[in-house]
């Protein structure tokens, strides 16, 4: 009996998620239909690659909250350059026009995250206080780039990735236009991609499992010899990165880059994690359970549009959704056998 | 003592997942009475403290306090009753100071709702005084001596309103003078008709102060003994049963210790100070060799230890390792160097919520599985070292919460021998482990040396440094105070150095 409590505990993301699910099934006509289920998808896509980030650096019982406005920065750095570069160089290659903006955001997110590890493992600062001074920088870097204008000319390649689709299932129709059965957003194959590697690194390399080992105990894990200051680190890089990434790819799905316009990344990001099972505090949890709290998360955000409700109360309610669903969590995961010790 | 019956535990047993803990065990306690509990790990003497203290509500049995039937459902019901524990780790919180420990959840107060300091150290002051002990109750209690912090938690209890003390391992972590002030501190006790239940594996300090002893084996009570017609050596025969043999032996006899001084040297330090705690000292470890090293708690040689596998850094000297110095190191370069460490914390050491497989491949994962991990092959090698040490249950696959003290050290001790090393530093391997698992971690260790290996064996209990050893340094006061080699030597010459 307590063994199947104890699976139920596990299972509580996923009984969340169905509940929320069956619930705006049930009271909306328009929330189960294919085009909003892609909808979905297209729109949790963007946070999923942020969320892997996340999911490393929660896994090891530290936090980031720079990554709203690491992804703001990424996305004008590379706007920008785009437009410097052809405006300057006019005579360069399309191809390299757009991949060294790309690469310049990839690299300075890359130098900007491992700046949070550095400050968190080497100095010693809480990560919570190191990203948040970082969260200012960012926040500074983009509005000093953009100077308050919003950049509307975005690399193609970006735009294709993200508000592009790619059909399967075609066939051509009477009239000789092929036609797709189903329309996937290219946006949510890169999210599925990224999630791909994150589960791949996190349980079957040894890096994977050292970032578990240190974030279920820091001492233990010192001695054992763990690099638990590089393995911090790199978490907080690989978690910007992801953030950067996902601001790269925001601008071509948004159509434009601006100092702003991201609001709700941050505590959308951590609470999809969370919901998915992935503990705060360390060493629990993993990409499926970040999988499923994005689902969640996607579900209710998405599924509030589609019920009659004050549009001023919605930031409301699913706030409270949000708060029930990781009591629930919470809750379930502590069943437990209270006498689980052996006698000695 | 009188002869009052203050509390009695009729057929008490417990189960866990269908393994008893224990069963039908009695045990009673009169008043003033310093009762001994004893048995090896997993007799079930913390079970039955358990339940006596409140943490287990879950039991079959029977317990009467002064003549009543009671049934805690909680430690601090126990405490309402009067049944108070001082655990092994201790629970002070240490910034604070001795007062503020002494009055955790009830300092006086002013009028209003603020903290009356001056009241609050002058009674605290005088609960010390009333049990005879000495110290300045402003000092933050991390800055005493874990000795004394013992003791302030100890007084904290009485004064709470304790008439029973369980008191769980209290003398493990104590030096010779600090167990004395505690045998002190309860005979104090027992006149105030305080009674007082002591477990401890340290059969003589059972022996030196309790009046009469139970001894459980394997859940069951064996017997409760007067103190006077016990010996060692009949306690020991008790509470292991038909193994007791070979280990009786090992702790009456003295030892003749050698060494081979003609062996490659994998260990030398030179002149290593760190503030007045390590204060130059020098020493080597050869291949094939067992230093043993001696000491009193905060004599410097679990200091050495930490030193020698980068978890505290030296002021100054010199850590070489087979010719190479290895620098200011860290655990991890340490490791790479060809150090391995078993550290005196095994609760810190281990991943608790992790299963036994996991722990064991931690500290060579780099070393012995390729990309992808596979749980299989972990598995395989880790079932392996199960094998190998002995580990009960002997399943990979479970929690390491789930086993008991002893078996997790040999999970400890497990995850540096899944590749090879040069040198093994054992801090404090055998601290509250029973005499059966003792020998079981000590096999391993004299097979290690066969195979060449440089161990150097730091430990607080002299039977197990002079029961293995080949080599013994005795350390105190940051300093080698005495070196032994090529001689027999019993437990009174190295205490006596200490």
């Amino acid at each position: 009996m307590r063994s199947v409590l104890r699976k139920v505990g596990a299972l509580a993301p996923v009984i969340t998620f169905f509940t929320l699910f069956l619930f705006f099934s049930l009271i909306s006509d328009t929330f189960f239909t294919p085009a909003n289920i892609f909808n979905i998808f297209e729109q949790i896509s963007a946070l999923a690659i942020m969320a892997v980030g996340v999911t490393f650096v929660l896994l090891c019982a530290e936090i980031d909250l720079s990554i709203e406005n690491m992804a703001i920065f990424s996305g004008v750095l590379a706007a920008s350059l785009y437009a410097y570069l052809k405006a300057a160089h006019p005579g360069m290659p399309a191809f390299l026009a757009q991949c060294v903006p790309i690469l310049a955001a990839v690299v300075a997110t890359a130098a900007l995250g491992y700046a949070n590890g550095f400050g968190t493992a080497r100095l010693g600062l809480p990560s919570f206080m190191m990203t948040l001074a970082m969260l200012l920088i960012t926040r500074g870097l983009a509005l000093f780039i953009t100077k308050g204008r919003p950049f509307f000319d975005i690399p193609p390649v970006l735009t294709k990735i993200g508000s592009g689709a790619v059909g399967i299932f075609s066939h051509t129709d009477e009239s000789g236009a092929v036609r797709a059965l189903i329309e996937i957003p290219v946006i949510t194959i890169v999210a599925l991609v990224f999630l791909a590697v994150g589960f791949v690194v996190l349980k079957y390399t040894r890096f994977g499992r050292e970032v578990y080992m240190v974030g279920g105990s820091r001492k233990a894990a010192e001695l054992a010899g763990i690099n638990v200051k590089g393995i911090v680190s790199a978490c907080l890089c690989i978690c910007g990165v992801t953030a950067g990434l996902s601001g790269v790819v925001l601008i071509g799905r948004l159509g434009s880059a601006q100092a702003g316009g991201l609001e709700d990344m941050l505590i959308g990001c951590i609470s999809a994690v969370v919901l998915g099972g992935t503990s705060l505090f360390g060493g629990k949890g993993g990409i499926p359970n970040t999988i499923i709290g994005l689902l969640t998360f996607g579900v209710l955000y998405n599924g509030l549009n589609h019920v009659e409700i004050d549009i001023y109360l919605k930031q409301f309610i699913s706030g409270i959704i949000l708060l029930g669903a990781l009591v629930l969590n919470v809750a379930m995961a502590r069943i437990k056998t209270p006498d689980n010790a052996v006698a000695g | 003592m009188t002869n009052a019956k203050i509390l009695e535990l009729k057929n008490i047993s417990k189960s866990f997942g269908g393994v008893k803990a224990l069963n039908t065990v009695d045990f009673d306690l009169f008043e003033g009475e310093i009762h001994g509990l004893v048995g090896e790990n997993g007799a079930g003497k913390s079970t039955l403290m358990k339940i006596l203290s409140g943490v287990h509500a879950n039991y079959d049995g029977e317990i009467k306090l002064r003549g009543k039937t009671v049934r805690f459902t909680s430690p601090a019901s126990a405490m309402e009753h009067g049944v108070g524990m001082i655990y092994q780790e201790l629970s002070c919180i240490g910034p604070l100071t001795v007062a503020e420990n002494l009055f955790l959840t009830n300092h006086p107060r002013t009028r209003g709702r603020f903290v009356n300091w001056k009241e609050m150290y002058q009674r605290g002051r005088t609960y010390l005084k009333q049990l005879d002990i000495d110290m300045d109750v402003r000092l933050p209690m991390e800055t005493l001596a874990l000795g004394l912090q013992q003791l302030v938690e100890i007084a904290r209890v009485i004064h709470s309103g304790a008439d029973i003390l369980i008191m769980d391992e209290p003398t493990s972590a104590l030096s010779l003078g600090e167990t004395k002030r505690l045998f002190e501190l309860m005979r104090n006790l027992k006149e105030k008709g305080k009674s007082i239940i002591f477990i401890s594996h340290f059969i003589d300090d059972v022996l030196g102060i309790c009046d009469r002893v139970t001894i459980l084996r394997d859940g069951r009570k064996v017997g409760t003994l007067d103190n006077a017609d016990l010996s060692k050596h009949v306690v020991i025969h008790q509470m292991l049963g038909d193994e007791a043999k070979d280990i009786e032996e090992s702790y009456e006899k003295d030892f003749a210790i050698h060494s081979d001084e003609e062996a490659d040297i994998v260990l030398e330090v030179k002149n290593a100070r760190k503030g007045n705690r390590l204060s130059g000292i020098s020493f080597v470890v050869r291949e094939g060799e067992i230093l043993g090293m001696y000491g009193a708690i905060g004599a410097g040689h679990t200091l050495t230890g930490e030193c020698l596998f980068g978890l505290e850094r030296l002021d100054e000297g010199d850590i070489v390792l087979d010719g190479k110095p290895t620098g200011s190191i860290s655990p991890t370069k340490a490791k790479m160097s060809g150090i391995a460490y078993v550290a005196a914390d095994r609760a810190a050491s281990l991943f608790p919520e992790s299963e036994v497989y996991k722990n064991i491949s931690v500290a060579f994962l780099r070393q012995i599985l390729p990309f992808p991990l596979r749980k299989k092959e972990e598995i395989k090698i880790s079932d392996g070292m199960v094998a190998k040490l002995n580990v009960k249950p002997p399943a990979s696959s479970t929690m390491l919460q789930n086993l008991s003290g002893g078996n997790q050290q040999k999970v400890a001790v497990a995850r540096w021998l899944v590749h090879p090393f040069r040198l093994l530093v054992l801090n404090e391997p055998t601290r509250g482990m029973d005499v059966g698992a003792k020998e079981e971690v000590m096999r391993i260790i004299k097979e290690l040396k066969a195979q060449r290996v440089a161990l150097l064996l730091i430990s607080s209990e002299p039977e197990t440094i002079i029961a293995n050893s080949d080599r013994i340094l005795v350390m105190c006061k940051g300093k080698i105070s005495t070196e032994f080699s090529n001689q027999r030597i019993s437990k009174d010459m190295l205490m006596r150095c200490a």
